[in-house]
């Protein structure tokens, strides 16, 4: 997949990008290749995407998992046929490793399908020109399910080999007699390999006739055997056979080529149509195991959803044993966020962006019921990117760079996500400019979520204003100081809901309270309270 | 004297399955060693298999062998049987494994490292009744994992000197023999190799619990170390290998030992049954 310019690194590996693409891949190498060129659909092709999303999400209900299971196991043993299918194109002669794959291809194909064959939305691959190439393939197929140049695939072949495994059997047999009748002169049992020795303490008389001496020592002599009469007649006659042999299988090669090259078309179809189940079983497999659904993929600049889901978190809360908590949202155009330090605030965007990229790729997303546009670029703004130390740019610098860069590009439609912008500056004027961003993007018909817990910039810049409920009643810390059992009571307290508050605006960060819940000692909490009452 | 045959003899009466053939460097002989125990297996009507660790050039197989080779160095007749496409790689090429259906010249290759070659003699194990590897040392841990037998070879192009092949011979043949480990004795458990700074560390602190090492390709340690280590210490392996013979080749183009001599000496250093195909003797 090529997020092309739809979203720049740092973004990506914020909303998961990376993650998800893992979470697609498909197995063969037909899939692989398809895979690698996806790109994401752009506004105005709202109803492919929708379309798109609508199909896998029918197979995935239609098919039961082990049924995908087992067709990606199949997918992922598949020959790359796909050079030999080329090669044989151009008038090359395959050999036999190569027609044990085109077979295998073709074999498989014909199991992916009855495997898939429970779902009416997916189409069968083998074609007319796989069921004959396997046709034709079929006479080398041996007992171990590989491949053989059989004697059937020419009239003449078993002939010639008989022929050729009987002059080898008549070398033989003249060698042996030649060996055996050197060993006994020699008083041996056998004389082994192309060189011997001969101790000459042993040597009685003159060596036998045939053997030639290779080179001489005071003690020993080292000897080979040379070729009689007898046996180089039947040496002559055994590479006779082997060439007429060879010729009559290079005969079956080429007849089984021109085969091969007659159907290269079709072939190629099956290839690419297989490309193309992969990445399908792919994105089916991945709504199975995340229960996503199709959005409704609109083409207003709008993100609405109800128990949407960040996998990559999920993934590892499951992991950890942890629960989830989804979440829901009505974004149109630009709105504020605020909430609670812990409250998922961060979360939210990075959901709102995964199920933006989902659609943009024509996947169901990880929600219960979703709406969403496409979009040109989808950016991030704000904490969270990777923090860079050093440098002449401070990091509010940074930011100011980064924003820049984003409304230079004046992407006609725009998804961003800012987070905590220009926290760094002074609170008054850090607000300033939350608030001039905020508007400008109103003014743009952006869509964008503004994460602040700067008080009142939802209603200065004249947007709506979400917040996270925040917690629910403080509960008693932790007696031991643990860090994850005070996580898992922030958990337990912490109401994610989103709720439209555009007419009480009224940020809570509930900060002394979770700074009590994760342990601080309770003289610094009584004064962190007495101070904001002052 | 068929030394093939005898060979073949002593793994198959320790059961083995698979016949590793090790040299003590270049030129000494293996692959004349593994030739003859091959011809006799195939004349004693066993399905043989074969595997290397590398590139091996042309042999001359007999029908119904099993062997891997890469796809490249396939010749195109006479044709052999394609059992399965690997997804192993060898320098020559992606490998395959082959049964031959006639007599024929062809190349074998091999993965390179010990999994790999783990994983075909494996696989040609299934179609075999016996396997014959052309090894090298640092893959032999390959047989920890299998029923087979070691056959060492040595030759005097891996030594300057009769007493140096003699003595390289015994060093390998010590260090792959290391027996096993007493599991109701106290053991020092080693993760890793036993070095010879190791061992003078615990021979200066008088160790006398079992060293144990994984198997004996773990002990690092050559020549006079090495005997040191292995008379001082009760270094003990957890997978032992099974050494069942020595052969010689005591001629080389740029030198040559006295046959009988040298075969003498390095029966008597390794304790083995040791041969010369060369000359088809034994000393036992």
């Amino acid at each position: 997949m090529k997020a092309l310019d739809l979203l720049d690194d740092a973004s990506a590996d914020l909303l998961g990008f990376d993650w998800l693409v893992k979470a697609l891949a498909p197995v063969s190498p037909y899939g692989a290749r398809l895979f690698s060129e996806l790109v994401p659909f752009r506004p105005g092709n709202e109803a492919a995407a929708e379309s798109r999303a609508r199909r896998i999400a029918e197979i995935a209900d239609g098919l039961h998992p082990d049924r995908v299971a087992a067709a990606r196991s199949l997918l992922q043993q598949l020959p790359d046929i796909v050079g030999v299918v080329a090669r044989v194109s151009m008038g090359e002669m395959l050999d036999d490793p190569a027609f044990l794959e085109l077979r295998q291809f073709c074999e498989m194909l014909e199991r992916i399908d009855a495997s898939l064959a429970a779902s009416a939305l997916v189409q069968p691959i083998a074609n007319e020109a796989t069921r004959a190439v396997s046709e034709s393939l079929a006479p080398g197929r041996n007992e171990a399910d590989g491949f053989y140049l059989a004697d059937a695939f020419d009239a003449e072949l078993a002939a010639a080999r008989a022929a050729y495994a009987q002059a080898q059997a008549e070398l033989n047999a003249a060698r042996g007699r030649e060996n055996e009748s050197v060993a006994r002169e020699l008083g041996r049992d056998e004389i082994a390999g192309n060189e011997f020795i001969v101790m000459r303490s042993e040597l009685r008389g003159a060596l036998p006739a045939g053997v030639r001496v290779v080179r001489e020592a005071a003690t020993y002599l080292l000897c080979a055997l040379e070729y009689g009469e007898s046996c180089r007649s039947a040496l002559e006659r055994r590479e006779a056979a082997l060439r007429t042999v060879a010729a009559l299988e290079e005969r079956a090669r080429l007849s089984l080529s021109s085969i091969v090259s007659e159907h290269a078309a079709g072939l190629g179809a099956a290839a690419g149509a297989l490309g193309e189940l992969d990445v399908t079983i792919g994105a089916v497999r991945f709504t199975q195991r995340h229960r996503c659904t199709a959005p409704v993929v609109t083409g207003e600049p709008v993100l609405t959803f109800e128990q949407a889901r960040f996998l990559p978190l999920e993934a590892e809360l499951t992991v950890a044993g942890r629960r989830y908590a989804p979440i829901d949202l009505d974004l149109r155009g630009a709105a504020v966020l605020t909430g609670p330090n812990m409250g998922g605030k961060s979360l939210a965007l990075q959901t709102c962006g995964f199920l933006a990229l989902c659609t943009a790729f024509g996947l169901p997303a990880p929600a219960v019921r979703a709406r969403v546009g496409l979009f040109d670029q989808i950016a991030w703004l704000g904490t969270g990117l990777q923090e860079r130390t050093g440098g002449l740019l401070s990091s509010f610098a940074r930011e100011l760079l980064g924003l820049q860069e984003i409304l230079a590009r004046s992407a006609p439609r725009l998804l961003i996500f800012v987070d905590e912008f220009a926290r760094t500056t002074t609170p008054h004027e850090g607000k300033a400019l939350v608030v001039a961003l905020t508007e400008r993007l109103r003014e743009r018909n952006a869509c964008a979520l503004v994460a602040t817990h700067l008080q009142g910039v939802a209603a200065a810049a004249g947007v709506a204003h979400f917040a996270v409920r925040g917690l629910k009643g403080i509960r008693t810390p932790p007696a031991a100081r643990n860090l994850h059992e005070a996580l898992e009571a922030l958990a337990a307290s912490m109401d994610y809901t989103i709720a439209d508050v555009s007419d009480d605006d009224v940020p809570v960060a509930d900060a002394i309270a979770l700074a009590e819940l994760l342990g601080l000692d309770s003289e610094f909490v009584k004064a962190a309270y007495r101070a904001l009452s002052q | 004297m068929r030394v093939g045959l005898r060979l073949l003899e002593l793994a198959r009466e320790r059961r083995a399955r698979a016949i590793f053939v090790v040299g003590t460097g270049k030129n000494v002989g293996k692959t004349t060693a593994l030739l003859a125990i091959y011809e006799a297996a195939c004349r004693s009507g066993l399905r043989v298999g074969l595997a290397s660790i590398g590139p091996k050039p042309r042999l001359r197989l007999h029908p119904n062998t099993v062997f891997i080779t890469a796809r490249p160095l396939l010749p195109p007749s006479p044709a052999v049987e394609i059992l399965n496409i690997s997804q192993l790689e060898s320098s020559s090429g992606s490998l395959l494994y082959a049964r031959t259906a006639h007599g024929g010249l062809y190349d074998l290759a091999g993965p390179s490292s010990a999994s790999g070659l783990r994983a075909a003699v494996e696989e040609i194990a299934a179609r075999s009744d016996v396997v014959l590897i052309d090894g090298a040392i640092d893959r032999i841990s390959t047989l920890a994992s299998s029923n087979g037998a070691i056959v060492v070879s040595c030759g005097a192009a891996a030594a300057k000197t009769e007493s140096e092949a003699v003595c390289d011979v015994a060093t390998l043949t010590a260090r792959l023999r290391v027996p096993a480990f007493d599991p109701h004795a106290g053991i020092l458990e080693l993760e890793g190799a036993l070095t010879a700074t190791m061992a003078a560390g615990f021979i200066a602190a008088r160790e006398d619990r079992q060293i144990v090492v994984g198997d004996s390709t773990q002990i690092v340690m050559n020549g006079r170390s090495l005997a040191e280590a292995l008379a001082r210490l009760r270094i003990r392996c957890r997978r032992a290998f099974e050494v069942i013979a020595t052969t010689v080749c005591a001629v080389a183009p740029e030198r040559s030992f006295d046959p009988a001599a040298f075969l003498g000496a390095v029966a008597d250093a390794t304790k083995l049954p040791s041969f010369d195909v060369f000359a088809g003797k034994e000393v036992a």
